[in-house]
């Protein structure tokens, strides 16, 4: 068979170099899709591929471009020389070829490992972001939640009336909320307790001991009565309840203690058992002066009828004087009784407290006997004019400064002194004397009737019973204050009526 | 699993070759010789080699649902017709070396002489169509052209929207 050449050789030699083109130009364009992403494997292998068939299409185009131009210009002699070379060439590059490609599989296995690894790297990458981010705001709001706790818990400490304290092992006091600092006398700015060892508070040293053997051994202690004793010295009897705290940012144990203040629930306490034997007494009292009173008026009645026909100097005239004098001191001693038991009521009227004051003074200041007592007077000008018994109220008056005389001797300081709150209404008449005071176990009984400290005869112990029956009757109150020493202040307190309006001036 | 096997053992055979052609150089004595022949030998197993690779590759491509994307289609038309190349030329090789069945001559200028038996006469047009082996081979690199190009593309836009391909 005879065909033409033409077809064989155009085609050889165009798609020969058309081979050699295309291949290069998937190099380049094997090269683009690796720059667009350089760590993408699978463009890497097609760079390869590439690479390898642009191995193929040169070694076997150049080879037929070649035999063709031989062959053509009549040297197949140097053709046979040559072929073996390019055929060797061609057939490496066959191999190598298809050798990349068979990594086709591996690589692509590589490349969904990768991606499955960046997925899930990039998932857990999200999850350890969100779980930050959550983890931040679980963060923020248990602090915001434990900022809000403490403020609390601080407010407790810092409001409470209560005194709280922590101290340490050996007792010093390491924090104490302002009402400690009150209750233990540190109420000026700038003084504190902490540092200080409590147990230096307590009145009695065995009471700090027992008490800290308690808490170590049982952990706690509840509702312990201790009597501690304030940094001016005054004891404060108090409710103290403690326990152990162990921390485990702390190197040591803390105490934390309670101390609640019951000096005033029981002086309250001893007010109304006072006031309840006085009532007794008093009831007691009324009772024998009602049945006393009527016969003594009797007695004095006739005594006073046989005076008058008992003419002159006679020994029997001075006898029934005699009589008669001892059945008004008697008398005088049952409408004593009877002011004390409240039993007449007083006759109120609009009184100048003041002027009542300085009225008294005079009297007493003429009496004393002595000009080196210094009265000295401190009024509250608001205090308005106020409903009472004035009469009533100078012999309570009388009383107090007579006894505040008493008390100071020859020389010494008398201060009366007034003070009005217009929250509660109510008036305070202080009498402050610089004496020596009244001894502890007597304050108690110092209101009871014929109860006296001075000599027999020099007084009757009715003058304070009488002024506490007064001042009752005035719907007031008499308190003492005194510590032997130091002088004592007796403070009648009294009710200012809505109707009083006014001051006094 | 299959594929897997398949690799291992090609991978072995082209390592084994690779290393005889390294250990066993020509006229040594003591091993064997190499005449004319195993050079055809070798280039029609490289044919076969190249054929069968890319018929991995089009299996693989069509596993992994690869041929879904236009870029990987094509590059699969690409090995399609590299293995059709490759039966092109490796049936040209073979008409080549049968003698005496067929023989070539230039006739004339611009003129082949195919001689076969008169009863073949359909070989020897087979040998004439199977020397235009480029008609193949150009499309397939074609292909792998426009596959390339359009995997960039596609790589391209991946990348400005998402990142990765």
């Amino acid at each position: 068979m005879i065909a033409s050449f033409w077809p064989i050789l155009m085609v050889d030699v165009g798609g020969s170099m058309l081979m050699i083109v295309l291949s290069f130009l998937c190099i380049g364009l094997a090269r683009r899709l690796q720059g667009v992403d350089p760590q993408n494997v699978i463009w890497t292998y097609l760079f390869w591929l590439c690479i390898g068939l642009a191995g193929f299409a040169v070694s076997r185009s150049a080879g037929h471009i070649l035999k063709q131009a031989l062959v053509l210009s009549g040297q197949k002699e140097m053709w046979a020389e040559i072929r073996p070379f390019s055929g060797a060439i061609n057939t490496f590059m066959f191999v190598f070829l298809a050798s990349v490609t068979l990594f086709f599989e591996r690589v692509w296995k590589i490349y969904e490992q990768i991606t499955a690894d960046k997925v899930a790297l990039g998932r857990a990458h999200t999850e350890l972001l969100n779980l930050n981010q959550n983890l931040e705001q679980i963060v923020t709001e248990r602090s915001r939640s434990l900022a809000v706790s403490e403020r609390q818990y601080r407010r407790i400490f810092e409001v409470s009336r209560d005194m709280i304290l922590v101290v340490d092992s050996q007792g010093r006091i390491v924090d104490i909320n302002p009402a400690g600092c009150r209750e233990l006398g540190f109420g000026e700015p700038g003084t504190t307790p902490k540092g200080e060892r409590f147990q230096v508070f307590f009145e009695h040293e065995d009471d700090w001991r027992q008490l800290k053997a308690a808490i170590e051994r049982d952990g706690f202690v509840a509702n312990s009565e201790i009597t501690l004793r304030r940094l001016d010295g005054s004891a404060m009897r108090s409710l103290v309840s403690a326990s152990l705290a162990v921390e485990p940012s702390e190197k040591e144990p803390t105490i934390h203690f309670q101390v609640r203040d019951i000096e005033r629930r029981h002086m309250a306490r001893e007010q109304m058992a006072q006031a309840d034997r006085l009532a007794s007494i008093g009831q007691l009292s009324s009772g024998i002066a009602h049945e006393i009173n009527n016969p003594l008026g009797v007695i004095l009645g006739y005594t006073q009828l046989m005076l008058r026909s008992e003419p002159g100097e006679s020994d029997r005239r001075r006898d029934l004087k005699t009589i008669e004098k001892h059945v008004r001191h008697c008398k005088a001693i049952v409408e004593d009784l009877l002011n004390f038991a409240r039993r007449s009521e007083p006759k109120k009227e609009k009184v100048d407290i003041h002027k009542t004051i300085d009225d008294v003074l005079a009297f007493i200041r003429q009496h004393s006997g002595t000009n080196r007592i210094d009265f000295r007077t401190d009024y509250d000008r608001r205090l308005p004019a106020m409903v009472l018994d004035e009469k009533k109220i100078k012999q309570v008056l009388i009383n107090l400064l007579m006894n505040a005389r008493h008390a100071v001797g020859d020389a010494g300081e008398i201060r009366v002194a007034t003070a009005y709150s217009p929250e509660s209404r109510q008036a305070a008449i202080r009498v402050t004397d610089s004496g020596y005071g009244i001894e502890a176990q007597h304050l108690q009984h110092i209101f009871d009737p014929f109860f006296t400290t001075k000599p027999t005869g020099e007084g009757t112990g009715l003058g304070l019973s009488v002024s506490y029956g007064i001042v009752k009757k005035h719907g007031g109150e008499i308190q003492v204050e005194s510590r032997p020493g130091e002088g004592a202040t007796f403070t009648v307190l009294l009710p200012v009526l809505e109707s009083d309006s006014g001051g006094s001036g | 699993m299959v594929g897997k096997l398949i690799d291992i053992r090609v991978l072995r055979i082209v390592a084994l070759a690779l290393l005889a052609g390294l250990l066993l150089p020509g006229s040594v004595p003591a091993v064997q010789e190499h005449g004319a022949p195993e050079g055809i030998y070798s280039h029609q197993g490289a044919h076969v080699f190249f054929a069968a690779s890319m018929g991995l590759l089009i299996f693989w491509l069509r596993q992994r649902r690869l041929v879904r994307e236009p870029g990987w289609r094509w590059i699969q038309y690409a090995a399609l017709f590299f293995i059709l190349w490759n039966i092109d030329a490796f049936t040209a090789h073979f008409l080549d070396e049968q003698s005496g069945v067929l023989d070539t001559a230039m006739a004339a200028p611009g003129q082949i002489k195919i001689e076969v038996d008169d009863h073949l006469t359909s070989l020897a047009w087979l040998y004439y169509m199977a020397k235009l082996d480029h008609v193949l081979s150009v499309p397939a690199m074609l292909f792998l052209y426009a596959g390339l190009r359009r995997l960039l593309r596609d790589a391209r836009q991946r990348r400005a929207g998402a990142g990765s391909p």
